[in-house]
């Protein structure tokens, strides 16, 4: 993508206020690894959203929340007791990538490839839209379509919010790659609530085999009120054809794709299962 | 649409510079252009390392900034390192070990080592291999810059050791 000028606004108001004047001519950046890489012969002008004080990542109540601008690397090192973000992050592109790349930049235009998406989904974490005044959306409204939809008239998305895990909660994820700085070829993210040895609660969701993130609601069904074992997690997961339709990917047939997903899943519910015991014990 | 110039200012290898840019123009070709040559155009997109450059601390693509992100910055290039007569510690290694074949990568392996060093402590290979996981040497096949990165990590563990006991002898 082309750029034809570069702002660098003061606050948030300012930023929209560019963005809202500019209309598809503004491009809010972050990292801008990704504008590299998007297409359109006209140029741009790009809205540096970095002096925003956007970057940090704190524990508020129930939630840890995490400014939009704040580099991958850094929500990988970080550490708390009821912390499971790190573990996608560690997996997502290339050490550089990570130190540039925005979790913001990676949920306000969603890729096919992208990981973070299907981990916010599972752990049913919050957006915050600033539009003159900020606003909270949950994952499942905010990643109903593409939500490039919510920032055209200059809003910006300034936080996410993940709940804190609680005891009973056990969170996993897998990502099936070639190589370690692939693109995603299944993405599968888990999240379970154990109550007296059974399953309470349950988010599962996909990515990268399908055209667009979404929760697997059959396999969540599937294990409400059972017991967290291979048994359970393998008859869930064969139901995930009925919310997915896996598509072929270069080199791979839609029935191989189906195969991996559905082990993924296995994975990522044995994942999270342990992390529920640990936590429980 | 007319592309407007405009400029950038930041820290060059412990210089503060100003240099002139347009808002499009990628800090790699910005580097190249001013003579830091020793950044390499590999990919040109975000793959190979070849371009890796250290920006406040941390290692990056300088294929994939704008030069205008480096604004108020500190940036350090392979320039910064060792001299032909002065070698740093990791190209001491590197040229030990025989890992340096084309020689094109090295300089964004050296950067990313540089940037383990300088960030992490006690090493662990699995921390190492995190930091080196985006460059790509078509030559050697990994394993002697893996023996020379191993070497130099090993070597800066031992130094604060020896300055120890030395002291501990005064």
């Amino acid at each position: 993508m082309k750029l034809c000028e570069f702002i660098r606004p003061a606050t948030l108001a300012q930023a929209r206020a560019s963005l809202r004047k500019l209309g598809p001519k503004g491009m809010p950046l972050a990292g801008g690894t990704a504008l590299h890489f998007m297409p359109g012969k006209t140029p741009v002008s790009a809205v540096d959203l970095t002096g925003l004080a956007l970057s940090y990542i704190r524990q508020k109540g129930n939630f840890f929340e995490i400014g939009a601008a704040t580099p991958l690397s850094d929500i990988q090192r970080y550490r708390s007791p009821r912390w499971a973000m790190h573990e996608i992050c560690r997996r997502i592109s290339t050490h550089q990538i990570r130190n540039v790349s925005t979790i913001g930049g990676n949920i306000c235009r969603v890729f096919p490839w992208a990981d973070l998406p299907v981990v916010l989904l599972a752990m049913n974490a919050r957006m915050v839209i600033y539009s003159g005044k900020a606003k909270e959306m949950g994952a499942d409204e905010y990643f109903s379509s593409q939500p490039a939809r919510l920032f055209r008239n200059g809003d910006l998305l300034t936080a996410v919010k993940i709940p804190v895990l609680k005891a009973q909660h056990g969170f996993g994820s897998v990502k099936a790659t070639r190589n370690a700085a692939a693109f995603s070829m299944v993405t599968i993210a888990a999240l379970l609530e154990l109550k007296d040895g059974r399953i309470a609660a349950a988010r599962v969701a996909a990515g990268s085999a399908i055209p667009f993130p979404k929760r697997l609601r059959s396999v969540e069904a599937a294990l409400l009120g059972k017991e967290p074992s291979s048994e359970t997690f393998r008859a869930a997961a064969a139901l995930a054809g009925t919310d997915a339709k896996w598509c072929k990917q270069e080199g791979m047939s839609a029935e191989y794709v189906a195969g991996l997903a559905e082990v993924s899943i296995v994975d990522a519910l044995e994942r999270a299962a342990e992390f529920a015991r640990g936590r429980t014990a | 649409m007319k592309t407007n110039t405009c400029s950038v200012s930041f820290s060059i290898n412990g210089e503060k510079k100003t240099f002139a840019t347009r808002p499009d123009e990628k800090l790699l070709d910005l580097l190249r252009r001013e003579g830091y040559k020793g950044t390499k155009y590999g990919c040109g997109q975000g793959t190979c390392g070849a371009c890796t450059v250290i920006m406040d601390g941390r290692a990056v693509y300088a294929c994939l900034l704008y030069a205008m992100q480096a604004e108020g910055r500190k940036v350090r290039t392979i320039e910064s390192m060792g001299t032909y007569d002065k070698p740093a510690p990791i190209q001491q290694e590197l040229v030990a070990a025989g890992a340096v074949q084309c020689g094109y990568c090295i300089p964004g392996i050296i950067m990313s080592a540089t940037a383990l060093m300088e960030t992490e402590k006690d090493i662990s290979d699995e921390v190492a291999k995190e930091y080196m996981d985006g460059n790509l040497c078509r030559c050697t096949g990994y394993e002697k810059i893996w023996v020379a990165l191993r070497r130099t990590l090993d070597r800066a563990a031992a130094e604060p050791k020896k300055k120890a006991s030395k002291g501990g002898k005064k």
